[in-house]
């Protein structure tokens, strides 16, 4: 009776192809009503299961063949017990994967067969023990006219991006980033607020230089820069950006000295902190939360949710 | 066959190149390519009527019947072809007689306690016709007793009908004796020879029986077909069964002449390439020698037997001697059904064998028994086969314990 609950759906779907399997949907069907109803199966379908399990295992090992055959009850309930968990934790996974790109959930590292190298769900090293995060409550961030926009400032919905310009992940998900703000076509733009990661050379500084660029509204540039050059940055480097896009170094560089911009930076970690940003990117669409560069489709799921 | 060999005899038979091990032969003979190109011979060279043309085509195929007729009447050692009726098996047969012999109100019938439902339903059905059937109980070991049989004979027994050889284990019944002690008291005798007569001799002149059914597919022969002998004097007597095309001379709005026989019997167009494959099933037959068949099998269910004799947990259906089950292993191990041994079997090795009640319900529901699987040999089969077939459910058994 009980691999005719497992049969039945897989048969039924076979048939859509072929006579044979419509003719097994029906024996399955037949079998699982009358053993429901208290009535012996007589298509002897369920003895034919049984006979050929015993009989394929019987090659290799007459004991365990004997020991399937006498325990076929029990370890057909097993089987169909662990049948409709993993298909449960599989239509979940589906369903995330469909959703987040990660069959795991939006915020998971875990493995997912739908995306063995686990591409979509890397996040930045960066966790949030080497932050000192320890605060248990979850304050969304919101969007404030002191941190730089990217895109049109007029749009309908805002993307808050806590993003590191020293962080790899950070940088993989610019691509991703631009392809949604053309996608939408102005109906959505982009915050970066500033996540320097402690343990990443150069964070500091290069947060700072954007936010003195940001200064002299060249913000949007200078960010590209910096992350077009992530691999080869040096603290010389930060000021020849400055220079090759016409910025007043002398204006740029006392920026820096002075970290003029050093409190709305902290001020925009703890904000981080407070929504429990596990690490960078981690972006923030109204209420829902995306941590580290997933696909387009993740992304557009949820803004598509959120401009009806 | 002078110089038998299975080897050689398998040559004949198609199916067996697929490399499968037919044990299945009591339900369903395998065909050789004699019969088969005999039964595409009447397609392709004379697909006429029989009876109703006269053209050449209808003429070589009345030629052909008579031919077929008159090898089956020489197989059995009738008097005379009039007395063998084509019927469509030995289910046929047996209703015919139940239904042609003109029982009456208080007639009594006797059969034996292992009777197939071929030879039990048709005379259950008269039952409503105030017909009393009355069972002569086997022995212990599921041999035939006489001495029962003695006891139920009576003024009103109007026929004993008794399988010769048991489809459910292959026991023998002494029909000679049977119809001995019938005969004195002027007592017809049916025979079911549907199990006996692919595996051995049979004269029905020497036996002196009154009636013999057999089907043709467990010979060799084609399906659907099947053989009613019957003496020409209960024939000439009886009532016709089915009526119709063929089996009258004449007929008006009021009246019909019925036929002569055979085809007083033989309503309807017949199958034709059934009764001339039939024949060449015969000839087959004869070629082979019946005396080999007989040897085959019992040296194949000597080797089954002794090797599974004294597992545990194996039960025999029947006498624990072999020789006494013809080309039988009827059995059942403990704790697994027939069913899935069968199944079980036929996945592993590719061995073929039956399972369930045989049609022979009524003695299982007695010694209330699920059913058997059933190994049915046949000359065809091997020592080799045997040996594999042993081993095999030896395998099985022994994994249950």
């Amino acid at each position: 009776m009980v691999l005719c609950w497992i049969a039945l759906p897989i048969f039924a779907i076979l048939g859509i192809f072929s006579a044979r399997y419509r003719r097994l949907t029906r024996d399955s069907f037949e079998c699982l009503f009358k053993t429901m109803t208290f009535r012996k199966c007589q298509t002897g379908l369920d003895d034919k299961f049984k006979s050929d399990i015993t009989a394929t295992v019987m090659k290799f090992s007459p004991r365990t063949a004997g020991f399937v055959y006498k325990n076929y009850k029990l370890l057909s309930w097993i089987f169909l017990i662990l049948l409709v968990w993993s298909t449960y934790y599989t239509s979940i996974g589906v369903y995330n994967y469909i959703q987040y790109g990660n069959c795991n959930g939006p915020d998971s590292t875990g493995f997912c067969i739908f995306d063995p190298l686990g591409e979509n769900s890397q996040i930045s090293t960066c966790s949030t023990e080497d932050l000192g995060i320890n605060s248990t409550s979850l304050n969304h961030p919101q969007v404030e006219s002191n941190d730089p926009i990217i895109g049109n400032l007029n749009a309908e919905l805002t993307i808050i991006e806590f993003g590191c310009y020293t962080c790899p992940y950070t940088k993989k998900a610019e691509p991703v980033i631009k392809e949604v703000l053309d996608y939408y076509k102005g109906r959505v733009n982009l915050q970066f607020k500033d996540f320097p990661l402690q343990n990443h050379n150069l964070s500091y500084e290069t947060t700072l230089a954007a936010n003195c660029a940001n200064e002299q509204d060249k913000y949007e540039k200078y960010h590209n820069e910096l992350f077009k050059n992530q691999e080869v940055l040096t603290e010389q480097m930060l000021y020849n950006l400055a220079n090759s896009l016409k910025l007043d170094v002398v204006k740029f560089t006392s920026c820096i000295t002075n970290e003029t911009y050093k409190d709305e930076i902290e001020s925009d970690r703890e904000q981080g902190i407070s929504a429990l940003v596990p690490g960078t990117p981690t972006f923030f669409i109204n209420g829902n939360k995306i941590v580290g560069p997933k696909p387009f489709k993740t992304f557009k799921t949820i803004i598509d949710g959120e401009l009806k | 066959m002078i110089f038998f060999t299975p080897e050689k005899a398998r040559k004949d038979f198609p199916i067996l190149q697929k490399g499968i091990i037919y044990f299945d032969n009591a339900c369903m003979s395998l065909k050789p390519i004699q019969v088969i190109n005999k039964i595409n011979e009447y397609y392709n060279e004379y697909p006429a009527c029989l009876g109703r043309s006269n053209h050449q085509l209808a003429r070589r195929l009345k030629e052909e019947i008579e031919t077929a007729r008159e090898i089956i009447r020489k197989f059995i050692n009738a008097k005379d072809s009039s007395e063998i009726i084509i019927t469509r098996n030995t289910t046929e047969g047996i209703n015919l007689i139940a239904n042609s012999l003109g029982l009456k109100e208080g007639n009594e019938i006797i059969i034996t306690d292992k009777e197939h439902n071929s030879n039990l339903i048709p005379w259950l059905k008269l039952k409503k016709a105030g017909i009393k059937l009355k069972i002569c109980e086997s022995n212990r070991d599921n041999t035939f007793n006489i001495e029962n049989l003695k006891k139920l004979i009576s003024q009103n027994t109007k026929l004993v009908s008794i399988v010769h050889v048991s489809n459910l284990d292959g026991v023998q019944n002494p029909i000679d004796e049977i119809i001995k002690l019938s005969h004195a008291h002027k007592i017809p005798v049916l025979i079911d020879a549907a199990q006996s007569i692919p595996h051995r001799e049979i004269d029905v002149r020497k036996l002196d029986v009154d009636f013999l059914a057999f089907s043709g597919h467990k010979m060799l022969g084609p399906t659907g077909t099947g053989i009613l002998y019957g003496k020409k004097e209960h024939l000439e007597k009886m009532e016709q069964f089915l009526v119709g095309g063929e089996t009258v001379i004449d007929s008006t709005y009021e009246s019909y002449i019925p036929e002569e026989l055979p085809a007083k019997f033989e309503a309807g167009l017949q199958d034709y390439t059934g009764i001339i494959g039939l024949g060449e099933a015969c000839k087959y037959l004869e070629s082979i020698g019946m005396k080999n068949i007989q040897n085959q099998e019992t040296k194949l269910n000597q080797i089954i037997t002794e090797g599974l004799k004294n597992e545990h947990n194996i039960q025999i259906i029947g006498p624990i001697e072999p020789e006494k089950r013809s080309g039988i292993f009827s059995f059942n191990i403990k704790g697994m059904e027939a069913h899935h041994i069968s199944l079980i079997l036929d996945k592993t090795k590719k061995i073929m064998t039956r399972s369930g009640a045989h049609c022979v319900h009524s003695w299982f529901n007695k010694h209330n028994l699920k059913g058997s699987v059933r190994a049915s040999l046949y000359f065809y089969n091997t020592e080799e086969e045997a040996k594999i077939f042993v081993e095999e459910v030896k395998k099985i058994a022994r994994m249950i314990l």
